[in-house]
């Protein structure tokens, strides 16, 4: 029919639905390039967006994920007698050795203190911590990420380390005025500055979108082996330093990997540490004796 | 009754606001699904793509359900509520809807098991490309994440005879609303 109508231009010939079926999508795709282009740039607004979605996201999973959290402590609950049994006597024994531990520890406390006193040593930053249960996590194949329903209303704020009761596992990299995201240590952007606990080596932790996490940047013949700890330097001022992160497990050609002391993929409940920036570092006052004193919160 | 009498119009804007409501709620379920934290064993460590399972579905049974600007939509909000780049599974979800469509009279008259195949194939395609896409995006290809999308496309394999039962309830419903 068209044919014996020259007059028709080519976009009338096509029907409408070849439109909408073949152009729109092009038309889709197009745009979504563009968004990641511009995403990639910092030319478009992406956390505020992010965060505008997640303040108000954030409540409804944390409601609807309610009764599941209630089954899966439950589902963890469930115990034979004779595992209770088992888990009484390891408890006992290694309470036990916690009481040496803290016996131990009060008195470096007192010690440590002394020293400080006496050489008039300014003191780290205070740290306050904000438990909270995790509410979302995507648990996709790239991005390593889980969304916290505590935000800037609760002094949570962008760069501050996340734990879980063994050891980090993440940093806020997003925070809202609810709601918070935590890029956990196993993402491929996650790079962590590092020391080995006992030779003080520096290193970079890196995620590897898997269990283990890899040392990276360490200094030629570091002398690393099996079973050293791992902790965060502090290095950056991003992270506190010194918080716990994992042990070395493989020495090999292929590098040196750290498994996290926290089991990042089983992670519920976590712990937000903000420690609050010390004025006199960017001031350059001499700290007294008074000024060690904790900062209070607004 | 009255509305089919008297104001058959109004009786259709309503059924359209209805089916919409129907398949934005469908769509909700499945997202707050896609981000939940499933702490059971090692459930949730990797997951299925329950969306992109809606979205094939539909575009082969159903394609007035979701027209590509709601894939594209549903894309979006998945990127900003799981931190992945914006526009990844807006994209991914597009394709994945476009490249169905195209095969869309083959697929029809087939048994479950072509259909089945025939996701196994599209959820390895937007593996694929979302793990080129990401690695462009960071740009850092490490391997380590196909093994990841990988374990996803079989879950999302294994998965899906399940939410076709729902998916497959849903279409009846709407048809008979029709």
């Amino acid at each position: 029919m068209s044919s014996r109508r020259p007059h028709k231009t080519v976009l009338q010939t096509i029907p409408m639905r070849t439109i909408t079926t073949r152009v729109t999508p092009a038309v889709l795709v197009l745009l979504a390039v563009t968004l990641m282009v511009f995403h990639r740039a910092d030319m478009l607004p992406v956390e505020t967006m992010r965060l505008a979605m997640t303040d108000k996201m954030a409540p409804v999973m944390a409601a609807v994920s309610r009764p599941f959290v209630a089954l899966t402590d439950s589902f963890d609950g469930v115990a034979t007698l004779r595992q209770l049994r088992a888990e009484n006597i390891r408890l006992r024994e290694e309470n036990a050795k916690l009481q040496q531990w803290y016996e131990s520890a009060l008195k470096f406390q007192a010690e440590n203190q002394s020293f400080r006193d006496l050489l008039n040593v300014k003191a780290d930053a205070s740290l306050h911590y904000v438990t909270t249960r995790v509410v979302s996590d995507p648990g996709g194949s790239f991005v390593k990420s889980v969304l916290l329903p505590v935000g800037l209303e609760d002094g949570v704020a962008k760069g501050n380390a996340v734990m879980s009761g063994h050891g980090l596992i993440g940093r806020v990299t997003e925070a809202g005025t609810r709601s918070s995201r935590v890029l956990l240590v196993s993402d491929l952007n996650s790079h962590i500055p590092v020391i080995v606990q006992n030779t003080r080596t520096k290193a970079i932790l890196a995620g590897k979108n898997m269990d283990l996490l890899k040392l990276e940047r360490l200094p030629i013949d570091s002398g690393l082996s099996v079973g050293q700890r791992i902790v965060t330097s502090g290095d950056g001022g991003q992270l506190p330093p010194d918080i716990p992160l994992g042990t070395i497990v493989e020495v090999s050609k292929d590098g040196i990997f750290v498994k996290p002391l926290a089991d990042i993929s089983k992670v519920t409940y976590v712990q937000v540490i903000n420690a609050d920036a010390d004025q006199s570092l960017s001031t350059g006052e001499i700290s007294s004796p008074q000024s060690n004193m904790p900062p209070k919160r607004k | 009754m009255a509305f089919r009498s008297n104001d058959g119009w109004q009786e259709s804007a309503f059924g359209a606001l209805g089916r919409a409501f129907a398949t934005f709620l469908v769509i909700f379920l499945l997202l707050v699904l896609s981000i939940f934290p499933f702490k059971i064993g090692h459930v949730g460590e990797i997951r299925p793509s329950f969306i992109l399972m809606a979205i094939y579905y539909w575009a082969i049974m159903r394609p007035s359900t979701l027209p590509p600007l709601g894939a594209f939509s549903v894309g979006i909000a998945f990127d900003l509520m799981a931190g992945f780049p914006l526009g990844l599974n807006a994209m991914t979800l597009v394709v994945a809807q476009w490249v169905t469509r195209t095969q869309r009279k083959f697929l029809l008259g087939q048994p479950f098991a072509v259909i089945w195949m025939g996701l196994m194939l599209v959820a390895l395609g937007s593996g694929l490309l979302q793990w080129a896409l990401y690695s462009l995006f960071i740009w850092d290809f490490e391997l380590s994440s196909i093994r990841a999308m990988l374990m996803s496309v079989v879950m999302t394999a294994a998965i899906f005879p399940l939410i076709v039962l729902p998916l497959s309830a849903f279409n009846k419903s709407m048809a008979e609303r029709d």
